[in-house]
């Protein structure tokens, strides 16, 4: 069954079915593209054809209800030659003789339409270069991402270029010579791709045919600066377009990228707790308080991140083709209920784990040292040599990290939690004695609880002869392995107290106040003396600072102290300049606008 | 070269002349110059002869008008101009001349291998 059209050819007027007149239509518009060197005569020509179409159905034709089918159209076209016969004219007339062989056309530039991803453009100079497109279109790519300018270059390129449309142009751009044989052999290859075309769209012709009038009326009244706009337009169209797919395959990239990421952790870090190697095995060991093993843990991790990052995955792919077949309704629910799952498995340890270590609590312990003020005082950190076996020699405290936790066995042959986590600190002290507070601090299911496990932190000063030793660690409870233990130890000196601040306690000294503002860092190995003020430096001679403000250059800031007095250099950004100097020739100050 | 490529530019060459020809013996609409054409074996397809007719008449060399026709709608009849009558009667001319120095030409030829 087959929906009929009504056609007037040369003032007939005929019933023709669908397929009939989609191969009737193809066969006058290949004869309109094979006159297109004559646009003239053309539509006269054309109108005689179809005069003379009309007389040869007629013949056919005696009934006025009968309708024309496909075989009809095929003996018409049988009569009427194919539309390469049409071409007979350009020998006959055209001045220049008839070059068909060994003569070769220079080829012309056009945008091949039939081959095109975007505009045509590179296919168009495929052609004309004589290579592969796939070569032109990796050039735009670096032209566009490596050098930017392929972005501007091709739109104009676009834009300037006419496309070939008419098989004359066609074989230009190929470089075909323009004769008859060339025109019949790509004539028949359009022809049969028409038709490939006609079968596919049987459906939709009806619609076709109703829009066909007003688009050959809208084709005539297009003028050149409309098909600029439309080119125009289709080249917004195309960047939005591009632009979606790119965010398609950045989709895909980036879920492909961590789900494989996942993959590969969970497989090791996974596999390592199987393995329960010491060394990957202690750092699950403080922090994850949850009971659950690491393997359960990788895998709840897997599917948290995982599963959304598989949907987005999905999302690109659907981005990047329309026709992609999407995950199905089941799958989808599964994975969901998966998900939901491993959320609320994993909120519900979480929480467990964070209230293991909700409340601080922190136990002080006050120690007096019984020392005269006359002497200096030495103080220094204690090693823990001997009581962790390190890899490397780290008795200086040189490269201490205080989130060094370790389980270590002490004297008794108890095993023990060991974290070097201490802060060093010197106050003035308020009587005129010398003494050291302690404060040691955890985290706890509750504020009992937590000061119950600061309690369980084993660290006390001890003074031998001149020296006052800190430990460099603290023990605690093997049970006690949660909650950020920490141990401040401020020691309290009385005033014109001297201290000694050996070596040793270079990386556990913790924003000391002193009068000359020396960092921490640099502290040890100097004599400091507790005064009114705060701590003053002794034999911190030949000082220089580099200070580097938050929103001033290093170069633009400059202030040095030493035997000769203090200096200090000020350029902002105006190149204006300031500059103090004291020395023993009194206070100066200057600046590059006018001298105070 | 291929053979038909020679003989369809054969038969397209004189078919201008033919066209002309048979508009000389009186006018004719389209499908009588085709049927004549066709009788004559001149003609494969009929598709040649319409852009002919078009630049023949856009030559100045033949004119139309229309026709009413019992069935049907009016029908195109193309006649012969006067410059047309001045072509055909020069094409005539050089046609006879061509048509002897062919025969000759061929002729010779074909007792030179017979000879051989």
């Amino acid at each position: 069954m087959n929906k009929t059209i009504n056609i007037n050819l040369g003032g007939v007027f005929f019933h023709i079915d669908e397929i009939a007149y989609q191969k009737l239509k193809g066969y006058l518009d290949a004869i309109r593209r094979s006159l297109s060197d004559d646009p003239q005569g053309r539509d006269e020509i054309i109108t005689d054809i179809e005069t003379r179409i009309g007389e040869l159905l007629s013949d056919k034709i005696k009934d006025v209800r009968q309708v024309v089918n496909e075989s009809d159209i095929e003996e018409v076209i049988e009569v009427m030659g194919r539309p390469e016969d049409y071409m007979v004219d350009d020998e006959i007339f055209s001045d220049d003789s008839y070059t068909g062989y060994g003569k070769r056309r220079t080829k012309k530039l056009y945008r091949d339409g039939s081959d095109k991803f975007l505009g045509g453009v590179s296919s168009g100079i495929a052609h004309y270069l004589n290579v592969d497109v796939i070569w032109i279109r990796l050039g735009w790519l670096v032209a566009a991402f490596g050098f930017g300018f392929g972005f501007i270059v091709y739109p104009l390129l676009w834009i300037l270029l006419p496309e070939a449309t008419t098989t004359a142009e066609k074989l230009e751009m190929e470089g075909e010579p323009v004769n008859i044989t060339n025109i019949e052999k790509k004539i028949r290859d359009e022809i049969s791709q028409a038709s490939a075309r006609v079968k596919d769209g049987i459906e939709d012709v009806s619609e076709k045919v109703k829009n066909a009038d007003y688009k050959s009326y809208g084709e005539k009244a297009k003028s050149g600066s409309q098909d600029f706009i439309e080119t125009l337009g289709k080249i917004f169209v195309t960047v939005f377009m591009i632009i979606g797919k790119f965010i398609g395959v950045l989709l895909v990239i980036i879920a492909v990228v961590t789900i494989l990421a996942l993959l590969i952790s969970l497989f090791t870090i996974g596999s390592m707790d199987f393995l329960h190697h010491e060394w990957f095995s202690y750092d699950s060991f403080f922090y994850n308080s949850s009971g659950l093993p690491v393997w359960v843990i990788s895998i709840l991790t897997f599917i948290l991140v995982g599963i959304p990052f598989f949907f987005l995955f999905a999302l690109g792919l659907r981005i990047l083709s329309n026709n992609t077949k999407t995950v199905g309704k089941t799958t989808k629910l599964t994975l969901l209920g998966i998900w939901l799952m491993a959320l609320l498995t994993a909120i519900f340890f979480g929480t467990r784990q964070y209230m293991m270590t909700a409340y601080d609590g922190s136990v002080t312990v006050r120690t007096e040292v019984p020392y005269s003020t006359l002497d200096t005082l030495r103080l220094s950190i204690e090693s823990d040599k001997g009581i962790v076996d390190r890899l490397e020699a780290d008795q200086t405290w040189e490269t201490r990290h205080s989130w060094d936790r370790e389980i270590v066995i002490d004297e008794n042959d108890i095993e023990k939690i060991y974290s070097n986590n201490i802060r060093l600190n010197i106050y003035p002290a308020t009587d005129s004695l010398v003494y050291v507070k302690t404060r040691k601090r955890s985290k706890g299911q509750s504020r009992q609880d937590a000061r119950e496990n600061a309690r369980m932190i084993e660290h006390e000063v001890v003074l031998r002869g001149d020296e006052l030793q800190v430990p460099g660690y603290f023990l605690s409870d093997i049970g006690n392995r949660f909650g950020d233990h920490r141990v401040y130890v401020d020691v309290f000196l009385p005033e014109n107290q001297v201290v000694y601040l050996e070596e040793s306690s270079r990386s556990f000294l913790y924003e000391v106040d002193n009068i000359q503002g020396v960092y921490d860092n640099d502290m040890a190995g100097h004599h400091f003396k507790m005064t009114r003020d705060g701590l003053d430096c002794l034999d911190c001679e030949d000082f220089e600072i580099n200070t580097s403000a938050p929103e001033t250059d290093p170069e633009s800031f400059n202030m040095k102290i030493d035997e000769d007095g203090v200096h200090i250099q000020i350029q902002d950004e105006d190149s204006e300049k300031a500059e103090v100097r004291i020395d023993e020739n009194g206070v100066l100050v200057r600046s590059s606008k006018d001298s105070i | 070269m291929k053979i038909e490529n020679t003989k369809a530019q054969m038969r397209k060459g004189v078919l201008e002349f033919c066209i002309l020809s048979i508009l000389s013996k009186g006018d004719a609409y389209t499908s009588e110059i085709l049927s004549q054409l066709k009788d004559a074996k001149l003609l494969v397809v009929e598709g040649t002869v319409y852009p002919l007719l078009t630049r023949l008449k856009n030559a100045g060399l033949l004119s139309y008008r229309w026709e009413e026709s019992t069935s049907g709608p009016p029908r195109k009849y193309y006649g012969l101009t006067e410059t047309g009558k001045i072509f055909l009667s020069g094409l005539n001319t050089t046609w006879n001349e061509l048509v002897a120095a062919v025969q000759i030409v061929t002729k010779n030829n074909e007792s030179k291998s017979t000879k051989k």
